[in-house]
């Protein structure tokens, strides 16, 4: 199981099916909570998640996928898109230097 | 139910599908509509240059404005004296199709890909009489394949300082071929594939069966298969359809924002504590932003609420068939906003139905099922058992 710690982290990937849409929006929310920790925050695809990703987050509908897409990366899933507490948990982990493991 | 309750289930029922067959189906799913999507906004300004200056367009006041055969607007829409000439006609015959069978061989073999996709897609194109957009999907693929595995054999064998001649040569000699045989024998057989796809959605449509499509459509699209059903189907058979009658209901059908915003009211009003508080929020995302996928979860949560989302969505199709609705270019992202954007004049009444009519259904059906807030009281109440079921070794951190 790949883990890393948070203050390691310094770009996050958030992925969705065509990463136009929901990504998008998920990216931008973070993007704002997390630019004081000098995080970059992205959003792709999830089939096409970039080899460097260390810490990917993405609907736990999709987390499979990412999960092959990606095997080295910690994969966070989340349930719904506005207000889960997988970001909350990242965000702190990432604030906190806590570990983050899949 | 608790949220973490919620986020047990919607895994259970992930893993109910089976281990990896869902994924397999998301990606092919990926494949097609990932030809689609990057390529929406070149469909937006067809469908703008389309809803305003064709002969039935807002300029035109839907055929009643008068405006003459000879004028600017119809120079632009192709139309009057200008038939077979205009903007309209040469986007969505050579445009759209060129630029997914390009994203389509990019998708395969990179900018090499795109440029052989774009090149066989042509042969397709004039091989054919209607736009030829699964022909695009089709070759654009094949093309960029086909390059790869030529490349193949050659790879590192090229005497240094004769690269640029042979990857040209390479690529221009079997694009020529693919064009040709695009032209010749692929255009005509997807040509003929469209218009047996053409006849059975009119055969749906005359006998009134196109609301059951919403039967395997609704389900389909929570489980994040929401672009491929959407993309990969119906813009496609949809832009077809458009192209010759300057409307479809395809495009209804998969984007209807009047489902999940019943569903998501239905949480507002009746939904556990958790649910609840995320549903207006979702609400405004999902009707006026077309970002679907935030409703999915609270179906996922209560998957039983499928059936508002069927019942909802076959209203608003039903609705469609009734009152002869559709829309003049596929609304992405579906929000209310590209809706009204491409409503053709005198749709207005159809299109707002569909979707209102749509929201009530799904809002009454789902208010039902959520026992009208029983169910909520009952859960929200006692503390919650959900941490004793969470499943242990699935890759999930996030409870």
């Amino acid at each position: 199981m790949p883990s890393v710690n948070g203050s390691d982290v310094k770009k996050l990937v958030i992925a969705c099916d065509a990463g136009m849409g929901s990504s998008v929006m998920v990216a931008s929310t973070l993007r704002s909570k997390l630019a004081s920790q000098g995080v970059e925050v992205v959003h792709t695809p999830v089939s096409e998640i970039p080899a460097d990703a260390t810490v990917v987050m993405c609907h736990a509908g999709l987390a499979a996928r990412a999960t092959s897409t990606a095997p080295h990366a910690v994969v966070v899933p989340f349930s719904i898109f506005i207000g889960d507490p997988a970001f909350t948990k990242v965000e702190n982990a990432i604030k906190n230097g806590e570990t983050l493991e899949s | 139910m608790s949220f973490s309750d919620a986020q047990a289930k919607s895994q259970a029922n992930k893993n109910r599908t089976g281990p990896g067959i869902g994924a397999h189906v998301q990606r092919f799913g990926r494949f097609l509509s990932g030809m689609i999507m990057p390529n929406i906004g070149a469909f937006v300004a067809w469908g703008l240059v389309t809803a305003l200056f064709i002969e039935t367009g807002w300029l035109n006041w839907g055929g009643d404005g008068g405006v003459a055969a000879d004028s600017w607007i119809a120079r632009i829409g192709g139309w009057g004296e200008f038939d077979g000439a205009g903007l309209v006609g040469p986007m969505i015959t050579y445009l759209l199709p060129l630029i997914i069978g390009y994203t389509g061989g990019r998708m395969i073999y990179d900018q090499r890909g795109g440029v052989i996709g774009a090149v066989a897609t042509t042969g397709v194109i004039v091989g054919s009489d209607v736009p030829m957009f699964l022909g695009a999907m089709a070759m654009g693929p094949f093309a960029a394949w086909c390059l790869k595995k030529l490349e193949a054999l050659w790879t590192g064998k090229i005497k240094p300082g004769f690269e640029m001649l042979v990857d040209n040569f390479s690529l221009g000699i079997l694009g020529a071929a693919l064009a040709v045989l695009g032209q010749l024998l692929i255009g005509p057989i997807v040509s003929q594939l469209v218009e047996w796809a053409g006849e059975g959605v009119d055969f749906l449509v005359d006998n009134s069966l196109l609301p059951l499509t919403s039967i395997l459509v609704e389900p389909a699209k929570v489980l994040f298969l929401n672009n491929a059903i959407n993309h990969g189907v119906f813009t496609p058979l949809g832009a077809d359809e458009a192209a010759e009658t300057g409307k479809s209901l395809l495009f209804m059908i998969e984007s209807n924002p009047g489902p999940g915003l019943g569903i998501l009211l239905a949480f507002l009003f009746f939904g556990p504590r958790m649910l609840k508080a995320a549903a207006p929020g979702a609400a405004v995302i999902h009707f006026f932003g077309g970002i679907h996928e935030v409703y999915f979860p609270f179906v996922l949560a209560k998957p039983k609420l499928i059936a508002a989302a069927i019942l909802g969505g076959m209203t608003g199709v039903f609705t469609g068939v009734l009152l002869n609705g559709g829309l003049v270019a596929p609304p992405s992202p579906g929000s209310i906003f590209a809706y009204i954007t491409f409503t053709p004049p005198g749709g207005y009444v159809a299109m707002i139905l569909q979707v209102a009519l749509a929201a009530i259904v799904s809002f009454a059906v789902a208010s039902f099922l959520l026992g009208f807030g029983r169910e909520a009281k009952r859960e929200d109440a006692p503390q919650d058992p959900a941490e004793a079921e969470q499943p242990a070794p699935t890759p999930v951190a996030a409870q």
